[in-house]
């Protein structure tokens, strides 16, 4: 039994679930469902496909070469049983695992960097540029900041109210 | 035999009938019609088609021939000389050497050309290389012609070659020309070949066939041989000489003892001496033909001594062959063709010694088995009781005991077995891992999982995993170090929250423009233009302007006020306080805020539109034909109005002025303007009654 990676979208295939073509030059395409098999059959590059892990890893956004993944490789020589090495393989999975997810972690903060700054600094730029739209250029000359202009109330009512 | 018949070799054609079969055949079966505006695709498929087809053609034909004509070396060597003797081996095997180049050459012209028509550019192009491509493989064929034509004439003489089986029974007859050879041949067998006075009658081979003890035996006729060096020979002679050396054959030699042939016995006795080199291993009889004319008795002593020399020499092969050597019967035969006297005897003879050498032949071979039920092994009758059984030796016996042992010694406990014991196939399940060869025998159990946290297990077992680890740990923590070194992101300063209110209301007013910009668009077919006129959603209302001016942070009470006295509301509010700003009356009872209801009722719209509109026009719209109608309707209604005036002010003084005023309302809608100056100046100046009496008379 193995886990097989989908070969549009690279999520894990678990047994039981996708479907398998065979082309005839014997290349098997391995799809985790319909919606990334019937993308495939669309002809559709996974590297143009916004959801998929090729192309976030073709366009910087996730990680792309890493020692992690050294670590997880197909070896078809088939190695003899030792008790030892099946423990402490199970153990280094979860370090690794935890290994990957931090720097996958860091990677994306390294990413979105500068981000914070950047959006407020669009913010302030926004409010500026469009602050007629809800405070008349009488009322900012008036009051020169950058907030909602006080509603004029109507003199009847002070009047009604005496 | 198949193949030595050579009869079902096919036609060769010359060389331009050769041509001309394969083009038609091109012309006949390859589509034929092409235009210059197909696709170029589909014209390089076109001609690239004809020329593949040409060449695929002489290929065939071209290799049936090269297949069909024998190979010298491949078949029997008496075939093999007799051809090379007849055509010479050389000029054969050139002629065919060269249709096989043709084909090679053809195949290769074909290739280029189709080669180059893959890149052919139109139709023009295309077409040239074609008919060059077929050119070349046409001359090719032109220069190979001669050696057509040769190897035509070949299988013409070939197929007309006795058909001689090498391996049967056969009986060979030699001697010099003119000694009766082909007369003898004519008496036992019913080939009819020619027998005439000269010598060299017989000019190749014939073969007859004749029976003896129920055994078919093939006579073949040889034509004269002369007495000369062996490279003097000419091409007939040859032929004999090829038969006497590779056919396993009882030989029968003639002699002419009258010497009507034209030869002495002398110089035949030379020849025979020449050749006796041929006759090794074959069953010699030396027959004395012509004793009608000669006795054998009365030739001349020294003749004689010839004759028994020659006899010597026959008896030798009797001897070699391990026969009777007194038998000097069978060597020395005398018969006359012409009285046919002798003749069965010698044919008699000649097949019981080829038959005695050849049956010998055969028992010494392996091939005895095949033979084997023709052959009678006599079993012999029992003639008493006694029993008699094989005799096997004792140690023989004690070897083959042994060998039982041990076998049944070597017998393990197989699976099966063991299967079996614990409840059969159903029940019990072999433990596959009992033989697993491991550093600890107390993993043989071991249950090693395959999957983890949606990896492959066996993807990262590696013998030295640990230091990998190792490594990527300490890796690891050393990133984290530099990552705490690494400064703190910088914030920039916080929008205070009353701007953040104000973003907040920008970016809703963005976005329900944008809607409503989409919706605008999308509906922007169906939707009807609609005039403002009949604006039912009541949009714009002075009351909402000035709550959205307000929104604004602005005074919308100008904007208001101007909207309102652009659009001309009630006569009241105008005429009486022109210099009031406000219009605030104190006989108004409705106040300010003038009612839509009324105002859309009254004169304000139809005046903004023209002021020059008579009373009675009919407005398109209203309802009403034409300008009679609406007359005799305005009258119809006023009346009424003025009844009702009428009395109400009869019956009750104490009229209160708001239901005259929404009478007199009423009339001015229907009266028009002047009504409306009228009614005004009416309610104004006169009294009542006579106000309502003079609408009565008006009419």
């Amino acid at each position: 039994m193995r886990l097989e990676k989908c070969w549009f979208c690279s999520s894990t295939v678990y047994p039981g679930h996708g479907i398998q073509f065979v082309r005839n030059d014997a290349k098997i395409f391995r799809f985790c469902r319909s919606k990334c098999h019937k993308n495939f059959k669309m002809k559709r590059n996974p590297r143009k496909v916004k959801w998929t892990k090729a192309y976030r890893r073709v366009h910087g956004k996730d990680m792309t070469q890493d020692a992690t993944f050294e670590f997880e490789r197909k070896r078809n020589r088939p190695e003899r049983y030792d008790r030892h090495v099946a423990e402490e393989t199970l153990k280094a999975i979860k370090k690794i695992d935890k290994v990957r997810v931090d720097r996958e972690a860091r990677h994306y903060a390294k990413r979105m960097k500068g981000k914070k700054a950047q959006v407020q600094k669009e913010a302030a730029n926004e409010l500026e540029q469009s602050i007629h739209m809800v405070k008349a250029p009488a009322a900012l000359q008036k009051e020169p900041s950058l907030t909602l202009p006080k509603v004029y109330q109507k003199q009847t009512e002070d009047r009604m109210e005496e | 035999m198949v193949q030595y018949n050579f009869k079902r070799i096919t036609v060769v054609p010359a060389g331009k009938d050769f041509i001309d079969i394969i083009l038609s055949r091109t012309q006949r079966q390859t589509p034929t019609v092409v235009h210059k505006g197909y696709a170029i695709s589909r014209i390089r498929q076109f001609y690239m088609r004809k020329v593949k087809y040409t060449q695929q053609n002489f290929h065939d034909k071209l290799s049936t021939i090269i297949e069909e004509f024998p190979r010298l070396d491949d078949i029997h060597p008496f075939y093999g000389d007799l051809l090379h003797v007849l055509y010479n081996k050389d000029h054969y095997k050139l002629a065919l050497g060269q249709i096989n180049t043709a084909r090679n050459l053809i195949g290769k012209i074909a290739k280029d050309y189709v080669k180059l028509l893959k890149y052919g550019d139109s139709l023009y192009r295309c077409k040239s290389l074609k008919v060059a491509a077929l050119g070349r493989m046409c001359t090719v064929i032109k220069r190979v012609g001669p050696s057509l034509a040769y190897l035509e004439q070949i299988r013409q003489h070939m197929a007309r070659l006795p058909s001689i089986d090498p391996n049967t029974r056969t009986i060979l007859i030699c001697g010099y020309p003119n000694v009766g050879k082909s007369s003898f041949i004519n008496k036992i067998t019913r080939a009819d070949v020619d027998v005439q006075p000269y010598a060299f009658t017989t000019k190749s081979l014939f073969v007859g066939h004749t029976d003896y003890k129920y055994l078919r035996y093939q006579v073949i006729d040889t034509p004269g041989i002369l007495d000369r060096p062996f490279e003097d020979r000419n091409i007939i002679e040859m032929c004999s000489i090829t038969a006497l050396a590779h056919l396993r054959a009882a030989v029968l030699f003639f002699l002419d003892i009258s010497g009507s042939c034209g030869y002495s016995i002398a110089q035949q006795a030379a020849l025979f001496h020449s050749i006796k080199s041929l006759f090794m291993n074959k069953p010699l009889i030396i027959v004395c033909n012509k004793t009608d004319l000669q006795a054998l008795e009365g030739i001349s002593e020294d003749d004689k001594k010839l004759v028994m020399e020659m006899k010597a020499e026959a008896m030798k092969t009797l001897i070699g062959q391990g026969g009777e050597p007194s038998n000097d019967e069978g060597v020395l035969l005398t018969m006359s063709t012409l009285t046919e006297e002798g003749v069965i005897a010698v044919k008699n003879a000649a097949c019981e010694r080829l038959l005695d050498q050849r049956v010998e032949l055969k028992m010494k071979s392996k091939k005895l088995n095949d033979c084997l039920n023709r052959f009678h092994v006599a079993m012999p009758k029992p003639r008493d009781q006694k029993e008699r059984p094989p005799c096997i030796p004792e140690a023989v016996l004690e070897a083959k005991a042994k060998k039982a042992e041990q076998a049944a010694e070597k017998q393990k406990k197989l699976e099966k077995d063991l299967e079996d014991e614990n409840g059969g196939a159903g029940v019990y399940s072999a433990s596959l891992r009992k033989h697993y060869i491991l550093a600890n025998d107390e993993w043989k159990e071991d249950i090693m999982p395959e999957i983890l946290d949606g990896h492959n297990v066996y993807d990262f077992v590696d013998p030295d995993i640990l230091q990998r680890l190792e490594e990527l740990e300490r890796e690891e923590g050393m990133r984290q170090e530099q990552e705490a070194d690494d400064d703190f992101e910088m914030d920039g300063a916080e929008m205070p929250p009353e701007e953040q209110e104000a973003l907040a209301e920008i970016r809703k007013k963005k976005r329900l423009l944008i809607q409503q910009h989409r919706i605008k668009k999308s509906t922007a077919e169906s939707r009807p233009t609609v005039p403002r006129k009949f604006d039912k959603d009541k949009k714009y209302t002075s009351e909402r302007m000035g709550r959205q001016l307000s929104t604004l942070g602005l005074d919308p009470t100008l904007a208001i006020n101007r909207a309102r006295s652009k659009s001309r509301g009630r006569k009241r509010e105008r005429s009486i306080d022109k210099g009031d700003q406000n219009g605030i009356d104190d006989m108004d009872v409705d106040g300010n805020q003038p009612n839509k209801k009324l105002r859309f009722r009254s004169r304000s719209q139809s005046r903004s539109r023209s002021k020059s509109r008579p009373p009675y026009e009919v407005v398109p719209g209203e309802g009403l034909k034409d300008s009679a109608q609406k007359k005799k309707a305005i009258d119809a209604s006023s009346i009424q109005v003025g009844f009702i005036l009428h009395k109400l002010y009869t019956e009750s003084c104490e009229l209160s002025y708001p239901v005259l005023e929404v009478a007199l309302k009423a009339l001015k809608g229907l009266y028009g303007y002047r009504g409306e100056s009228y009614c005004g100046g009416l309610v104004g100046s006169r009294s009542l009654l006579s106000a309502a009496d003079d609408l009565l008379l008006d009419e």
